[in-house]
């Protein structure tokens, strides 16, 4: 009896606290959004311009981060690669989610056939090995990074429904929506008005922590060479490239690698503090 | 059994609690709380959820919540329990206090067999180091808590009942024979039946150990039958303390009055229920003033000029009120008017044209996978007329909300008809959306929990346009003015249709959810348990509200309870639900005075009733 009072007292009277990790992590996530969006502004130099005779250097006042094999910035190079490090992740958390929303809300709800054949759809593709899969289809598909984002789509669908249709299992018996059914309100209004809005900030945390495994597995592939075409600035794509070199110059590998494992790291914190703190 | 062999007893109280603080963090729970309990004795700590009552139990057993604090003395037998160390209290928990929490089925381990709960309370005993000899005990133990059957000791907590959970629960807190037992809400949990017997059981073992008792409940007709002296507590602070009888005959404290008032008794109709105003504050809020100075009738610029210490007035009486002295004779007035009884409502009975719901056998099975089916409703027939308020009595799993349910079409039945206002609606799915929408505009629902009856996510002004909206016919938009006139109907001001359900208290809650219901001008009203989450002087206004709309919409009412007093106050006519049949039903004054199945003699029999008779009244119009 006296649980629910605290628990709101709490709400009401503390602020919105952020601890220092996830601030931290929030810096990092915005300063790679900025080298994103503002490349070529920030970047030193080109990411492209090769420099045969120069070869790989280790970091100098000139090439702060130091060449790769073909001479090229390495520092321009992790700048120019934030794009594919946020674009590919953002679009598979995304599209995911929103078809993931629209089945689990749908089988959640409605139950019956429309549960079972969806919840059997899930079942199968949970049973699939997923890095495997996509290493075989974006091979067989010819690889491609628009391709692979597409196959993390598809097979980031069947653990996102399950979140969701649990998600609509918890406020389905609530008597709000009894009270709405009661009223005669259609089943697409207490869908979207009533139940989505409800379980909008666990669907929120659970996409920003996807973007952290799209992000790795992106890499992945790109390192395999099935994502980004050879030439493109890609983070994964550095670290296959500049394997060779990493006793020549380690800033080539360690740099992309650091930025992989930071990004993902930061989304993942903050994934985890938002359904820490909203969603439950 | 008797713990006094082999104790030596010091002299002065049992337990002893002085300017008990608890705080969350810089928000004050309880200011300076005294206690003072003699060896053998009784008290109850009566409040409102949110008066502290639960975490000062928690507080003395040193078992507070993490986050939590606590300042202040609590000496057990000359023991500064708040002073020694956590392997000491080990010593004292369960030793010599011991606590019964309110959910039987939390409280006890559910991988742990029953029996296992005593046997390990036991163990320290070198007298019952064989398993043979703690068997024994255990048996032993179960029979004084009245479970004869060995079997349950070899069961898990889920294969009994909720009863029987708490019972098992009591022998484990008796089983190290403690000179004190807190019980929190130790009944609120159980069904009213199953109430009465485990109070009793309670009071018996106390008067048997001679055993202190701490009963913390918000049920006061509870508090007053069982125990010699009562705290009222009220956010935070003790308002009035003193021997039960005395405290209810001439409360000294306007809030405790009140409390009393607006208590629905059962044993006859008052004309309107005497509601507190307002909710309880946060006791921070109230920090520099009288607690119950925003919701006090007499109330003066002095009530908040500080606050008033909890002063004696008579022996063994004590009030925080510092006007009492000058308002007594008002206060003793108002407790005598409230014995006024209101004509009972009479209709011609038996006659059943023209209903405006109609029941005939209706039946509800849930099909339940490699299980027996559950029966939740068998062959019920009933009828509502229109403008008539009737009761639909049970314990939990009776299948009045079910019954509740399949009216409104939130279930389909099995088997049987419903017809509302002649039209069939047994089955919302077969309807012709003209017949559906005509249904559901003539019957609407209010539900029980006040919590999540209304989406946390819309606006009260949001939830009433849609419900104006909702229903086919509605001709006009859902302008502010109409939900501002709904909001008013239920005594809520405009402004509160831009706030959040979060932000609105239980009573508030519960009265937004009826002017939802309202919105589509129903005929009748399903009103499932719709005080029963609320506190007792939020459930006066709510019920008072029900009475007003009754009178002013000419609503009917098909109210679903478990509290006879409650429904005694709202209902004409009851049936009274057990195990999905109907087994009485009757003109409500009828039913309650004079039942004729031994299940309604039952449940009549279970609610606490004070010893204290009710003086004779000449304006009594029942005679």
């Amino acid at each position: 009896m006296t649980a629910p009072a605290i628990g709101e007292a709490r709400r009401r009277n503390q602020p919105l606290r952020v601890p220092i990790v996830i601030l931290v992590a929030v810096l990092i996530i915005t300063a790679v959004t900025i080298c994103a969006v503002l490349g070529e502004r920030i970047a030193p130099d080109s990411p492209f311009v090769q420099r045969l005779g120069v070869g790989d250097t280790l970091p100098s006042p000139a090439h702060i981060a130091g060449t790769d094999l073909l001479g090229r910035d390495v520092l321009s190079r992790v700048i120019y690669g934030a794009r594919t490090a946020l674009v590919g992740p953002v679009v598979v958390a995304a599209g995911a989610f929103a078809i993931a929303t629209l089945l689990g809300l749908l089988s959640g709800y409605l139950g019956g056939l429309v549960d079972s054949v969806i919840t059997r759809w899930v079942d199968f593709m949970l049973a699939l090995p997923a890095p495997l899969v996509a290493i075989v289809v974006v091979g067989v598909m010819g690889g491609g990074y628009w391709t692979a984002v597409l196959v993390l789509v598809v097979l980031f669908i069947a653990p996102d429904t399950r979140i969701v249709r649990s998600a609509v299992l918890e406020q389905r018996p609530r008597p709000y929506i009894d009270a709405a059914r009661s009223l005669g309100i259609s089943k697409r209004r207490i869908l979207f008005v009533h139940i989505l809005p409800n379980i909008a900030p666990i669907i929120l945390a659970y996409a920003v922590l996807d973007f952290g495994f799209a992000l790795v597995n992106l890499a992945g592939l790109s390192f395999l060479g099935l994502g980004v075409e050879p030439g493109t600035p890609d983070w994964g794509r550095m670290l296959f490239e500049n394997r060779n070199i990493l006793f020549s110059n380690p800033v080539a590998l360690l740099l992309p690698a650091g930025m992989i494992i930071l990004t993902a790291v930061s989304m993942n914190l903050i994934g985890d503090w938002l359904l820490e703190r909203f969603a439950k | 059994m008797n713990t006094a062999v082999g104790r030596t007893y010091r002299e002065g109280p049992l337990l002893e609690v002085k300017g008990l603080t608890i705080s969350h963090g810089a928000i004050p729970i309880t200011t300076s709380v005294d206690i003072v309990l003699k060896r053998g004795e009784t008290i109850a700590i009566v409040g409102e959820s949110g008066s502290g009552k639960s975490l000062t139990a928690r507080a003395i057993a040193g078992i507070l919540p993490p986050g939590m604090s606590a300042t202040g003395a609590v000496t057990l037998d000359g023991i500064p329990l708040m002073r020694v160390s956590e392997s000491e209290l080990r010593k004292i928990r369960g030793f010599r206090v011991s606590m019964l929490m309110q959910d039987p089925f939390t409280m006890l381990n559910p991988l742990m067999l029953a029996g296992d709960h005593i046997d390990e309370m036991l163990r320290h005993r070198p007298e019952f180091a064989s398993r043979a000899a703690r068997a024994e005990e255990v048996k032993r133990r179960l029979a004084e808590v009245g479970i004869v059957d060995e079997d349950v000791a070899r069961r898990l907590p889920f294969q009994l009942s909720g009863g029987m959970c708490q019972r098992v629960a009591l022998a484990a807190a008796l089983a190290r024979d403690p000179e004190l037992l807190i019980a929190d809400e130790p009944s609120t949990a159980l069904d009213v039946t199953t109430q009465a017997e485990i109070i009793k059981l309670l009071r018996r073992v106390q008067r048997e150990r001679h055993m202190g008792l701490i009963l913390i409940t918000h049920n006061l007709r509870l508090a007053f039958s069982t125990c010699q002296r009562i705290y009222v507590l009220y956010a935070g602070s003790i308002l009035e303390l003193g021997d039960a009888a005395a405290v209810e005959s001439q409360p000294f404290h306007p809030y405790t009055l009140g409390l009393l008032l607006s208590e629905p008794p059962v044993d006859l109709r008052v004309p309107r229920l005497p509601a507190i105003r307002g909710s309880v504050p946060r006791a921070g809020d109230v920090a520099s003033s009288c607690a119950f100075a925003d919701r006090c009738d007499w109330v003066k610029e002095i009530c908040r000029t500080g606050k008033p210490p909890l002063a004696a007035r008579e022996a063994s009486r004590f009030t925080a009120c510092i006007r009492q002295h000058e308002i007594q004779g008002e206060l003793d007035a108002l407790r005598t008017a409230a014995v006024l009884a209101a004509p009972p409502i009479t209709r011609p009975h038996g006659e059943t044209a023209g209903a405006l719901v109609r029941v005939d056998l209706l039946a509800k099975t849930f099909a339940a996978k490699r299980r027996r089916p559950i029966y939740a409703v068998k062959s019920v027939s009933l009828h509502v007329m229109p403008g008539e308020s009737v009761g639909l009595v049970g314990e939990s799993g009776s299948g009045k909300t079910t019954l509740g349910r399949c009216l409104v079409g939130l279930e389909t039945p099995t088997a049987g008809k419903i017809l509302v206002n002649g039209i069939a609606a047994e089955d919302f799915g077969a309807m012709t959306k003209v017949d559906r929408a005509l249904v559901r505009r003539t019957i609407q629902m209010v539900f029980q929990d006040p919590y999540s009856t209304l989406n946390p996510r819309h606006s009260v002004g949001r939830a009433l346009g849609e419900a104006l909206q909702a229903c086919a016919g509605a001709t006009s938009a859902a302008t502010p003015e109409r939900i501002a006139s709904l909001l008013e109907e239920v005594g809520l001001s405009p402004a509160y249709a831009m706030r959040r359900p979060a932000t609105l208290s239980g009573g508030e809650r519960q009265r937004v959810a009826i002017a939802r219901a309202l919105a589509v001008k129903p005929a009748i009203l399903v009103c499932d348990e719709p005080v029963s989450a609320l506190d007792v002087s939020v459930q006066a206004q709510v019920l008072n509200l029900f009475r007003r709309l009754q009178v002013e919409r000419e609503l009917s009412y098909l109210f679903i309870s478990h509290d006879l007093a409650v429904v005694r106050q709202i209902t004409e006519r009851i049936y009274v639900l057990y195990l999905g049949e109907i087994v009485e039903e009757g003109p409500t004054e009828r039913v309650i005075e004079n039942p004729h199945h031994p299940y309604t003699r039952r449940l009549v029999e279970s609610i606490p009733r004070s010893a204290l008779p009710r003086p004779p009244c000449p304006g009594d119009i029942r005679t």
